[in-house]
């Protein structure tokens, strides 16, 4: 299982698809931060002239924003992460190795989300530079940027979950990042309806499905069991439909 | 050492092979020779645990490729049609890779891929990105990552396709090296590359094994005559003298009471002459055949396919 995880994070670090979505992430991300900076900045010298007795909490406009943004990538980057993990190997015929050599295909499928958490996780760790710069004008509340991240990570590693599994359906590479996307987006939307539908068993329903309404509870700093076993779960679940999905493929050969 | 029993595999309405039983025995280089969709990879994918068959089974040194399917995995290296590799990686981190996934204990990998690289000659492009390298290259390579770990079984899906004539003589140097202790099943629809190379050869043709022996037999059997077979009811003696003066057979036995087997000269359509001395003699004739034989055609097909590769 190592060498299978190692082998997937040899192969995105030599192809320039890391650099690419990570530079892409990274600088989007930063231009979000500069504008944060810049609003927060104004209101503080605001403050300052109308002696306003400040209970304005500073990090917290400072950081919602930039979580939110960075949330909006992550929708959009993970799919490119995601979409070579098994089209890559079925349209180059490597899954015939892969599948032959003595090691289950769990443990392939678990080496493979765990090297996508990584790239994940090395975009996200990046950012944290903002978050030190962040020290020049206050500090910020360091629970909220945990659990931010933490609920990010969860997220993303839902959609991962999802681009896996679009992955394993196809040899091309776009289609799976298409089908993945689409799959996010519906996931998204059905949030949306869940506001605009009476509350009914239903829009309650189709709110808890939702991969964002999960997540704002993160980015206010608030760590919610609920939220995190449903993240957990929708990964399990479109884990082990890839594997049925594999396992079909093994069968029509 | 690996038996194949009653082995069928469908797609859909499409049947791949059908009823397929064998048995290879440790040491022995068996070729599986058929024209293009005879279904020699399908067997292949089923022996090495790619696929699950339709029904039947296989084991490999007594561990079921279904079922045991990781433990038999352990015992084959396998070099699948088109040599598949990761082309973003280079030659020796690739190997490094499939040392592990295979297997092999830490403190041996770095000697196992100086192992392999000295073996396949692959030292000068150790450090090259495999998909920088030529088609020759590839096959070294893909032998390399199929004989890491030193397993007793190599399952080798057309090796020598698609390179030129020089890589060809090459790659089959190396198999050659590579046989003696070792089981290897390789696929070729080329008739000499399986002669110089195999101890035992099964002709595939679609989805059914036609004939499975040592390529000299195969060849005595095949190149010296031509079958046919006589019924001429009771007056089976009378006919059987008749038809030896004739020239141009070989020799005549009798399978049962009621038909004659006669081996002719391969070069020669004897059944006029045969047909028109017993009418002479008044002898009823009710029936006279030649036997086709698919295994000939077969070995046709493939002959021809090597002249006009001009390989």
């Amino acid at each position: 299982m190592r060498s299978v995880y190692l082998k997937e994070l040899t192969i995105y670090f030599s192809s320039p698809i890391f650099y690419v979505i990570a530079c892409i992430f990274v600088c989007i991300t930063g231009v979000f931060f500069y504008n944060s900076m810049v609003y927060v900045s104004l209101l503080t010298v605001r403050i300052a002239q109308y002696q306003v007795e400040s209970g304005v909490n500073l990090s917290e406009i400072l950081l919602g924003p930039i979580f939110a943004d960075m949330s909006m990538l992550i929708v959009f980057i993970v799919p490119i992460i995601s979409m070579r993990l098994y089209a890559e190997e079925q349209a180059q015929g490597t899954i015939e190795l892969l599948f032959t050599y003595p090691v289950s295909d769990l443990k392939v499928l678990l080496a493979k989300y765990l090297a996508g958490m990584t790239i994940l996780t090395c975009m996200l760790a990046i950012t944290a530079v903002f978050m030190v710069l962040m020290l020049v004008v206050t500090s910020p509340d360091w629970g909220v940027v945990f659990t931010s991240y933490l609920g990010l990570l969860l997220m993303g590693g839902a959609i991962l979950s999802l681009g896996i599994f679009a992955s394993s359906l196809t040899k091309n590479q776009i289609v799976a990042a298409a089908l993945t996307l689409g799959m996010v987006l519906c996931f998204w939307v059905v949030g949306w309806f869940a506001g605009v539908l009476p509350d009914t068993p239903t829009s309650g329903f189709l709110r808890e499905i939702s991969l964002v309404n999960h997540l704002s509870r993160f980015l206010k700093g608030i760590l919610g069991v609920k939220d995190i076993v449903f993240y957990i779960c929708f990964s399990v679940f479109f884990l082990s439909l890839s594997l049925r999905v594999l396992d079909s493929n093994r069968w029509r050969g | 050492m690996i038996t194949i029993e009653n082995l069928t595999k469908v797609y859909g309405p499409k049947i791949a092979i059908a009823d397929v039983s064998f048995q290879v025995n440790r040491g022995e280089v068996l070729g599986f020779l058929g024209p293009n969709g005879a279904g020699k990879t399908t067997t292949m994918k089923i022996l090495t645990s790619f696929m699950p068959p339709t029904s039947g089974r296989v084991t490999v040194m007594g561990h079921d490729t279904v079922k045991d399917s990781i433990l038999s995995r352990r015992f084959i290296g396998y070099l699948p049609e088109n040599t598949p590799l990761y082309t973003d990686m280079r030659v020796k981190t690739f190997l490094k890779f499939v040392a592990g996934v295979k297997g092999v204990k830490k403190a041996n990998v770095p000697s196992r891929i100086k192992k392999v690289i000295a073996d396949f000659g692959l030292e000068e492009v150790k450090d090259a990105v495999i998909a920088t390298l030529s088609k020759g290259f590839r096959q070294r390579v893909g032998l390399a990552q199929a004989m890491i770990n030193d397993p007793p079984v190599l399952v080798l899906d057309e090796p020598t396709i698609g390179l030129d004539p020089r890589q060809i003589y090459e790659i089959r140097q190396l198999i050659k090296d590579l046989s003696g202790t070792r089981t290897i099943i390789l696929s070729s629809h080329i008739l000499p590359e399986v002669s110089q190379l195999c101890d035992r050869v099964a002709i595939i043709n679609k989805g059914k094994i036609v004939a499975i022996d040592s390529p000299q037999s195969l060849k005595a059997r095949l190149q010296d005559h031509t079958l046919i077979v006589i019924q001429v009811g009771s007056r089976q003696e009378e006919a059987r003298k008749i038809v030896e003066k004739i020239e141009g057979v070989l020799s005549v036995s009798s399978s049962n009471s009621r038909f004659l087997n006669i081996e002719t000269v391969k070069d020669r359509d004897l059944r006029p002459v045969m047909a028109e001395k017993i009418v002479e003699a008044r002898i009823p004739l009710l029936e006279i055949v030649r036997k086709e034989m698919s295994l000939e055609e077969i070995f046709m097909e493939l002959i021809t396919e090597e002249a006009g590769a001009g390989a």
